[in-house]
């Protein structure tokens, strides 16, 4: 089993017999006999299951967010399709254009900072998926999502599906704004661990981060694809789902190799800078990923609704029959109770590897 | 010396005779030989500093295009900088364009003329009475109970006096320069018929008359000081809700052309470090506060202060010791097209990501053309600026040598056009990144971008 590979081997493409071009661009990946087939996973694919091949002959556990955590898409694909329906194209188009912009922002991890991995991490890392987050993984992920030279990422396909569903739809002129709202400055994270060095803090927090939002994202992708999938309300209906499609197949191997450095992360130990204090890294990676995890599944998520909430309302009340479409519109929710914040049983979960 | 101490009777706008053109004309005309005088020497010595090589490297047969022409420039420069010391008015504002207008100006120019944003002598007090009482109508003593004689600030069109009004509340009062209207006609005329003059002699003529357009739209937009108010309220009611910036208040009833009263502020220089830190203000997440709100003025409300020198940023420590920004002088504030904050944005993010057609899309979203159509032009220049980067990859910061760089690489490649409100946002977001590295952080604009900041 190999489990070390070179910077080059893990961007290697797959023999693509067919190019994805969407809306006049082309996009990473391919097609073989038909079938779509992430970029970069000729190697990089193998190379996870590898690694996580491995944590399962060392009996250590992967980390697991449960799918009633997932907090479900607003508008729901029933009152997005409603308003589609009466001619309500704003919330929809803005959403569509700033999931591609944030999936753009995913190429920011390519700049995180790491810590000196070696000597911050008692054990050897040589064979890990940790070892290769600078050596790779974190650059195929950027390339991903944000495109890379002549090829579109996520975010130009995002705005292709969009467009190829909706017919290019006028972009809000607020979408920036939207995207920086939410007021002040943004709160210093607090450390939990301040005798470890901020780098590997810094780290642990991204990887947590990120693995929450790929995971989160899992319930958008099935809005998107039955939202832009359906023929009612989508000019394109079978292009622009299998686009959608294609972003969510390649998302896979970011929740693996993620899911896989963070738990390598847990069976070993970790130290300070100096090597004069060290800590289990499950206890590390355990007391940051359930407040990310807290965090992101009960007040941030609840705060976008009520706002999108008051944002689609403002819309609809411009419109002639603002009272029926609005109480129609609220008739479709389907609700969802936020996990409370201090949910016991809001802990990261561990499922075997 | 409080305003009513020095009180002396001056009679109020209503009675004063009304002016006779023609006698003015008369008056001024002395002046306005000198000045053109003056202006017409100076480029002519310019002129021939550039002409004389070439003449002489064209009689002995040499390459012409060897000869390192940065001493030159220098001292056409320095030259330039004295005599717009020395005649003010217009010539100071045109100086300050150039030294904003690093795409067509070479370096020396920019940076010596830049230096024009700094301090003038300020004019005597005698005349900003004048000028205040004629424009409010009443005099100084009814409408202020102090008046300090000596300026806070002078520049090339204005000054700022502290005083405080009859109600007790401390004002900051910028007051125009009574003659500049007239010295800028003078200058702008005298300056065309030399542009003009120039363009005949010179078989390659650099054209400088849609420089002098530019500035006489500046200049047209900057002398109305109701403008400048209207565009402070503008950006202060788009920040309505962010608590980080404050826009000083004005006193409408108190505010002319000419003249304006607004609420007087206090705070730290924004790249003075060690103040800021004795102030309490945490200066490692300044710069993110700072560009979140540039970000938000350029990229999502479309209306932006263009001219962020650290003179115009002041800093209060906020509640949670996160600063608060007290921005200055909306003089040069600048409303860009539709669209335009996106397709920065996307050129932004297709530099961070080498995304180059992206970036190509982005470079004529946003009005960028080449004549030959050889779009590798643009892609050329973008990555020398990135080259430039410290990092030699875009992050999201556009510091003083990217821009530098994309503008040297623009003015080498005279086929490119670029749009005026590039070049403003370009030369906003380098000063910000001035400031940044004055206090040993970052400009990012990409980083600042996510909620919150």
């Amino acid at each position: 089993m190999t489990l070390e590979y070179s910077f080059d081997q893990l961007m290697t493409e797959q023999d693509y017999q067919e190019p994805v071009i969407a809306g006049g661009v082309r996009c990473h990946g391919g097609y073989i006999d038909g079938a779509y087939v992430p970029p970069r996973s000729k190697v990089r694919g193998p190379a996870v299951a590898a690694w996580q091949a491995r944590l399962r002959g060392e009996a250590l556990p992967l980390i697991h967010i449960p799918s009633v955590y997932v907090p479900p898409n607003y508008p729901n694909y029933a009152q997005a399709k409603f308003l589609l329906q009466e001619g309500i194209r704003e919330p929809v188009t803005r959403a569509l254009t700033l999931i591609a912009i944030i999936e753009g922002f995913g190429a920011r991890i390519r700049d995180l900072p790491l810590p000196d991995l070696t000597n911050e991490v008692v054990q050897d890392i040589g064979g890990t998926a940790l070892a290769h987050l600078g050596g790779g993984l974190f650059e195929a992920h950027a390339r991903d999502e944000a495109g890379h030279r002549d090829q579109g990422g996520h975010k130009q396909m995002w705005e292709a599906a969009r467009d190829i569903g909706l017919d290019k739809p006028k972009i809000p002129g607020d979408v920036l704004m939207r995207l920086m709202s939410g007021g002040g400055p943004r709160g210093d994270v607090q450390r939990l661990f301040p005798r470890l060095s901020a780098h590997m803090e810094g780290m642990i927090t991204a990887l947590a981060t990120v693995l929450v939002v790929e995971t989160f994202a899992e319930d958008t992708f099935d809005w998107a694809q039955k939202l832009l999938g359906d023929p009612e309300v989508s000019v394109d209906a079978e292009r622009a789902r299998h686009l959608v499609s294609c972003i969510a197949a390649d998302e896979a191997p970011h929740v693996d190799y993620l899911t896989v450095a963070l738990s390598e992360l847990r069976g070993r130990t970790l130290q300070s800078a100096d090597g004069k204090y060290q800590v289990q890294g499950a206890e590390v990676v355990d007391a940051i990923f359930a407040r990310q995890l807290r965090g992101m599944a009960t007040r941030r998520p609840a705060e976008q609704r009520e706002r999108m909430r008051g944002d689609i309302h403002t819309v609809i009340a411009d419109e002639m029959k603002a009272t029926r479409i609005a109480r129609q519109f609220e008739a479709l929710d389907s609700g969802w109770r936020f996990p409370h914040e201090d949910d016991e049983q809001l802990q990261v979960l561990l499922k075997t590897a | 010396m409080s305003a009513h101490e020095s009180a002396v009777v001056v009679p109020s706008a209503s009675e004063l005779p009304a002016p006779d053109k023609d006698a003015l004309r008369l008056a001024h005309l002395p002046e306005r030989a000198y000045r053109s005088v003056m202006i017409g020497t100076i480029a002519l010595r310019v002129w021939l500093r550039y002409k004389s090589p070439q003449w002489w490297d064209k009689l002995l047969r040499r390459d012409a295009n060897a000869r390192d022409m940065d001493a030159i420039h220098q001292r056409n420069a320095d030259q330039i900088f004295a005599l717009a010391v020395n005649l003010r008015g217009m010539l100071v504002k045109m100086c300050q364009i150039i030294g904003t207008r690093s795409d067509v100006f070479p370096p020396q120019y920019v940076h010596t003329l830049a230096k024009c944003q700094d301090r003038l002598p300020p004019r005597t007090f005698d005349v900003v009475r004048t000028v205040v009482e004629a424009e409010l109508g009443k005099p100084l003593g009814e409408i202020f109970s102090e008046f300090a004689e000596l300026p806070v600030a002078a520049a090339s069109l204005a000054q700022v006096h502290k005083a405080r009004l009859i109600s007790g509340e401390e004002v900051a009062v910028k007051v125009q320069y009574p003659d500049i209207d007239h010295i800028i006609r003078t200058d702008l005329s005298a300056s065309r018929r030399v542009a003009q003059i120039y363009a005949r002699f010179d078989k390659n003529p650099m054209d400088f008359l849609p420089l002098l357009d530019e500035l006489q739209r500046h200049l047209a937009m900057e002398l109305d000081f109701r403008r400048e108010v209207a565009s402070a309220d503008r950006v202060r009611a788009a920040f309505a809700d962010d608590a980080t910036m404050i826009i000083p208040r004005f006193h409408p009833q108190f505010c002319t052309q000419r003249v304006i009263v607004m609420e007087f502020v206090t705070g730290t220089k924004v790249n003075d470090k060690a103040a800021l830190t004795a102030a309490g203000i945490h200066v490692p997440s300044l710069m993110t506060g700072l560009m979140r709100l540039f970000n938000r003025m350029i990229l999502a409300n479309g209306f932006f202060h263009a001219d962020p020198h650290p003179g115009n940023i002041l800093v209060n420590p906020g509640p949670d010791g996160h600063a608060v920004f007290t921005l200055l002088d909306f003089g040069l504030a600048k409303a860009l097209p539709e669209g335009f904050g996106m397709g920065l944005f996307e050129l932004m993010f297709s530099m961070m990501t080498f995304n180059e057609s992206a970036m190509l899309r982005a470079f004529r979203e946003l009005g960028f053309e080449t004549k030959s159509g050889d779009e590798q032009t643009l892609l050329v220049i973008a990555r020398r600026m990135i080259s430039r980067s410290d990092t030699g990859s875009f992050q999201g910061e556009f510091t003083e040598e990217m821009t530098d760089e994309m503008f040297e690489g623009i003015r080498e490649n005279p086929v490119v056009k670029v749009p005026i409100d590039f070049v403003l946002v370009a030369r906003a977001f380098s000063l910000l990144s001035g400031i940044a590295h004055t206090l040993g952080s970052r400009a990012n604009a990409l980083d600042a971008m996510g909620p919150g900041g």
